[in-house]
């Protein structure tokens, strides 16, 4: 037999035995050790290659080829040997790792905002969206800025409805918890106009007022939002147009507005403001008593006494203004249908109705 | 006020349906609150006659009555009222009827006796709230006849919430005037020929001291009346409208005050001394009104007085001894003009309102001061009698409520109004009173002495707005204004992710909570006219609110709450005050809950630490924390001030545990304060490269004395660590079996870092090395095995 026919033999012998080995290796570790043995460095395939010095330069080229066949060979099958035992490995450990996905997330505890701070940030956000900046007030008021300011003097009826809380006297002036956030126009006209500038101004001013009344649809204390506007010819025509736009945004749908004539002392003309029942969509059910409407705010063209009391002139200027109440917007957006669940402050209902 | 349909259409001939006429009061400004359709729920109760009245046999407070209601047989009647006699005639509820409350009457047993039908009292009918016993009905009402006709229930009245500033529709001709003006029907004629004075009768001797308060008075006698009963047909108008009637002579004023708006008084000349006057008073006069207060006046009551007594709080109350009774003979009528102004003033003095004080306060027509007084005559005259002299007139009505009449471009109205007005509504505003021009874009308006609202151009806008229908007016957005970006506070965003829940509560408190948290040095703010006792004081702290809400929900089941309030505190400050904008944190009970992965943990003082860094942390900030064990209502030990640079911004705490006791709070409370207006800016973050080499991180476990403080340990090892050192901290903390008493093992964990190359175990076994001298040397601190 020739050299070269032994050395074909040999590399037969090494490549059944290694394909054998490959096949049975147990584990990755183990097929790694048999590729060792066999392709390694010191492996059985390059013992085969030292024996090819001892060939004639005529036959190198052939057995090279021999060899590099049988190691691309073997490459292969240790590389689908290793993939096959990768694949079984792989089954084995995702069927360990298997959970029952019905099983409880784990549950950081989060927190929740407050429904009416929700309500606050929302109607604040629709108002500074449409170019009125924030201003805030003492909820500790003097009697001018909660009232005679506003064209309420002392003997008006309207002043004695008000339910006001009083303080006992502690200043040189009588001092009340405001009774509405509408002092805050005539802080702000007041801070506007001292800072050297002109009308526009439009504001909005959210914040917790107090009245002297506790029962079931009362709270002596709750939040409103004023809001106004003072330029050259404002109308009530923006009035109406910028309460039709906040009111849909705030409800997230264009909602019918109604304005009645009513009567508040700081604005003239005056108007209550109805919205078409938000749950019943104006067909009539319990909540507007089958009228298929629902007061939501009080608004009207700023009595021009007002303008006067900050120093504004009304034949030049003029402006509207409206304030809402807080938690009836937000009882009527989440369907609350009692305010003292707001000041309970009931874990289970701030979780349900906050965000 | 209610305004039964019927006597409106006394005042205008209207043919609109309920349903319009309702459309058209609201679109005048007349808000409707309900209308009180035709009563078909009260028929079948019908007028009967009591003939017997005896004490059931077998209850006290029963009685068995023989009621004739016009049928063959008269009912027997079981009745629990005790207001009715022999002879009286009272609503029966027959068998079968439903009542407006849903009552079905039956025949049934009470107390052994049978009873064939009910007795009823206003409430029964639905006419009132409330009532002290069976409506007594007029003595010419025919028996049997249906009482819902007689009493026109079975028209429709409209409950109305009339505006304070439109006193003149605080009547039915008011009202009247507004809907005829609209609708362009005529107004009824209610002009009457004067009564003819019996000049046997003398004129009342009246001087007015007081014309700022009372510019027109007029006084008649009537003498000779026999009160009785009013009629039935002003009972019925009388309880249409809400009221009760009283006696025949307080029946007819008070119709006419709710027809004409001009309240009436009568007194008991027989128990008059002497002229009377309008004055006002100089303090110290006793007075007994008519509602049975006796009350000693101030000074500056505007009264009606006679030469020993104050008779009358003018147009408010008369006093109880010069008032009308049923055995009343003589009488003098009043009918005046007293100023809104007085009449409040006075009004407020006392806390008192009535029907009268509310039209005066609103201003009444000085037109109908004339008129109702020859109303009230002729009706007193006919219906009971007597003779009556002439009137006495002190004062005039003209020049009460005169204003100079208004001018203005037109266009001022149309401006404000945002829309066009045709010329045609002048002739509304004409009919409703007001002398309206207009030519070449100048208006020109005089106001009616009725109209005590109107007095400037916007006013007149008003009328022209209720007219034309605020419906009418488009809708139209205004150019935008802003100059600033929207400055948005985000305190309790920050909290809230966090994982606290958000609360708010009443910013009054109890003084006994107050007393809690803050000192008894006199700068509480106290309410003048609280809810109550456990609503006193303004806050100084958020901390009791958030108890009592902890309290609320620990007693309802949770294990334990986070809570946090975002509000003000209030205190005085020298001779002012000041409103402090806080931030208030409660942590109590498991904070963290029983899951199946986790076990349950208890809030500590470092859960709450924590949740306050972390928020500061979201501003921009960091604060100290100094031990200190004498801030009011903490536990000392586990309390702390909040510094940011020298200023004191908040206090964080355990609550006592006699506190958490009082609210019923079985488990460790923890609170914290912050001040936001003494909270610094906080930093901006800046841009900087993430680092591009990896640090290094190495722990060091040391045995240090219990009384070494963490904040001074971390320090040191901050400055032995040197330039490389990026991050300080304490990650294990062990007290127990192999650490001897009083020491405390603590593990540090720092992380060096280079932002030019990566570092080598020379450069960490340096900064080791460096840190263990550093803790031998400053706390003795041995490095632990």
């Amino acid at each position: 037999m020739s050299q070269i026919a032994v050395m074909e033999q040999q590399l037969d012998a090494i490549k059944e035995e290694a394909k054998k080995a490959f096949k049975n290796a147990s584990d990755l570790s183990q097929l790694d050790q048999e590729r060792v043995k066999y392709l390694g460095k010191k492996g059985a395939l390059t013992e085969v290659l030292k024996g090819v010095g001892k060939l004639s330069p005529e036959d190198r080229p052939a057995i090279g080829k021999i060899v590099n066949k049988v190691k691309d060979d073997l490459d292969r099958t240790f590389k689908i040997s290793q993939a096959v035992m990768k694949d079984k490995l792989g089954l084995l450990r995702i069927e360990a790792e298997r959970v029952d996905v019905t099983m409880p997330g784990r549950v950081t505890s989060r927190g929740y905002k407050h429904p009416v701070q929700n309500g606050l940030d929302e109607l604040t956000a629709i108002f500074t969206q449409m170019g009125f900046d924030i201003a805030q007030g003492p909820e500790i008021e003097d009697e001018f800025h909660n009232f005679d300011a506003l064209n309420i003097p002392p003997e008006h009826p309207a002043r004695a409805m008000h339910d006001t809380f009083f303080l006992k006297e502690f200043t040189d002036r009588p001092m009340v918890l405001r009774t509405h956030t509408s002092p805050v126009q005539i802080r702000a006209m007041q801070r506007f106009l001292k800072e050297g500038n002109e009308p526009p101004l439009a504001v909005v001013a959210p914040g917790r007022v107090y009245r002297c009344d506790y029962d079931m649809t009362h709270s002596p204390m709750f939040h409103q939002v004023e809001v106004f506007k003072v330029d050259r010819d404002v109308s009530l025509a923006n009035l109406k147009g910028v309460l039709k736009h906040f009111l849909s945004a705030y409800f997230g749908k264009e909602l019918p507005i109604r304005l009645r004539p009513s009567y508040f002392p700081f604005t003239e003309p005056s108007a209550e403001v109805d919205i078409g029942c938000v749950l019943c969509d104006g067909k009539g059910c319990r909540v507007c008593k089958q009228t298929g409407w629902i007061e939501v705010l009080g608004s009207g063209m700023i009595h021009p006494n007002v303008l006067k009391s900050v120093g504004i002139d009304s034949d030049t200027y003029s402006g509207f203004a409206f304030g809402l109440g807080v938690e009836r917007m937000v009882m009527l957006k989440q369907g609350i249908p009692d305010l003292r669940l707001f000041f309970e402050n009931d874990v289970r209902f701030l979780g349900r109705m906050g965000s | 006020m209610k305004l039964p349909l019927s006597w409106l259409k006394s005042h205008v001939a209207l043919t609109d349906d309920v349903a319009t006429i309702a459309t058209h009061l609201v679109r005048l400004g007349h808000e409707v609150e309900g209308v009180e359709e035709p009563r078909s729920a009260v028929k079948g109760v019908r007028v009967g006659h009591i003939i017997e009245k005896k004490p059931h046999p077998d209850a006290d407070k029963l009685s068995l009555l023989k009621v004739e209601i016009g049928d063959k047989q008269p009912l027997t009647i079981v009745c629990g009222a005790s207001n009715m006699g022999e002879g009286d005639k009272v609503p029966v509820a027959t068998i079968g009827t439903t009542l407006p409350n849903g009552l079905v009457i039956k025949q049934g047993k009470i107390r052994g006796e049978t009873s064939f039908g009910m007795c009823c009292s206003e409430v029964e009918l639905g006419l009132a709230d409330e009532s002290a016993g069976l409506l007594i009905l007029p003595g010419d009402a025919p028996v049997g006849a249906e009482v819902g006709e007689l009493l026109g229930l079975e028209e429709a009245v409209f409950d109305l919430s009339i505006t304070p500033n439109r006193g003149d529709c605080m009547s039915v001709r008011g009202l009247a005037r507004d809907l005829a003006a609209d609708s362009g029907l005529e107004l009824a004629d209610i002009s009457i020929d004067p009564v003819p004075a019996d000049s046997s009768i003398a004129l009342p001797h009246i001087s007015i001291a007081a014309v700022d308060g009372c510019p027109l008075y007029l006084g008649r006698r009537i003498e000779g009346v026999k009160v009785s009963d009013s009629p039935a047909w002003i009972q019925a108008r009388l309880i249409a409208a809400g009221q009760r009637p009283v006696n025949g002579v307080v029946d007819v004023l008070n119709m006419i005050m709710l027809d004409l708006g001009q309240p009436m008084h009568a007194f008991d000349t027989d128990s008059l001394n002497g002229a009377v006057s309008i004055r006002i008073t100089s303090g110290g006069e006793s007075f007994e009104a008519l509602d049975g207060r006796k009350l000693t006046l101030p000074e500056g009551d505007l009264v009606v007085a006679d030469e020993s007594a104050v008779i009358a709080l003018a147009g408010i109350m008369g006093s109880e001894p010069s008032g009308v009774t049923g055995t009343t003979v003589n009488i003098m009528l009043e009918s005046a003009f007293f100023k809104p102004a007085k009449v409040s003033e006075t009004r407020r003095h006392h806390g008192m309102v009535s029907e009268a004080s509310m039209r005066f306060e609103r201003g009444v027509d000085p037109a109908m001061v004339a008129v109702a007084m020859e109303q009230a005559t002729t009706l007193i005259l006919e219906t009971f009698g007597g003779r009556a002299g002439a009137v006495s007139v002190s004062g005039s009505a003209g020049g009460i409520n005169a204003k100079e009449p208004l001018t203005f471009d037109f266009s001022r109205i149309e401006k404000r109004l945002g829309i066009e007005v045709p010329e045609s509504t002048d002739a509304v505003l004409s009919r409703m009173g007001f002398g309206v021009s207009r030519s070449q874009g100048k208006m020109r308006v005089s106001i009616p002495g009725h109209r005590h609202d109107v007095s400037i151009p916007e006013d007149i806008s008003e009328e022209y707005a209720r007219v034309i229908g605020f419906d009418a007016v488009p809708e139209c957005l205004p150019p935008l204004a802003t100059t600033k970006p929207a400055a948005v506070d985000h305190s309790i965003d920050y909290a809230v992710a966090d994982g606290f829940v958000q609360a708010i509560s009443y910013a009054f408190i109890s003084e006994a909570e107050q007393r809690m948290f803050s000192p008894d040095d006199g700068n509480d703010i106290l309410l003048e006219n609280p809810i109550s006792e456990a609503m006193a004081v303004m806050r100084r702290s958020g901390w009791p609110g958030l108890l009592g809400i902890a309290r609320h929900n620990m007693n309802r089941q949770q294990p334990g709450v986070m809570l946090v309030e975002q509000g003000r505190s209030y205190e005085k400050n020298g001779d002012g005050h000041r409103e402090n904008n806080i931030m208030a944190w409660l942590m109590c009970g498991e904070i963290q809950s029983d899951q199946w992965h986790t076990t349950v943990r208890s809030a500590d003082f470092f859960d709450m630490k924590g949740a306050v860094e972390s928020w500061l942390a979201s501003n921009g900030l960091t604060a100290r924390f100094m031990a200190n064990d004498d801030v009011q209502g903490l536990q000392a030990g586990q309390s702390a001030d909040l510094f940011i640079g020298k200023s004191v911004v908040g206090r964080i705490g355990k609550v006592d545990a006699a506190i958490a006791d009082h609210y019923d709070i079985d488990a460790s409370v923890f609170v914290a304060e912050i001040n936001l207006d003494v909270l610094p800016e906080g930093k901006k973050a800046k841009f900087q490269p993430l680092p591009e080499f990896p640090g290094v991180e190495r722990d060091l476990v040391f045995l240090f004395d219990r009384t070494d403080r963490v904040e001074a340990i971390l320090q040191a090892v901050r400055k032995a660590g040197g330039n490389l050192l990026t991050d300080a901290r304490v990650f294990d903390r062990y007290v127990g079996q192999g650490v001897p008493d009083g020491k405390v093992s603590l593990g540090v964990r720092f992380t060096l870092q280079d932002a030019k190359r990566t570092l080598t175990q020379k450069d960490s076994d340096g900064v080791s090395a460096a840190i263990v001298a550093a803790m031998e040397k400053i706390f003795n601190a041995p490095l632990r095995g």
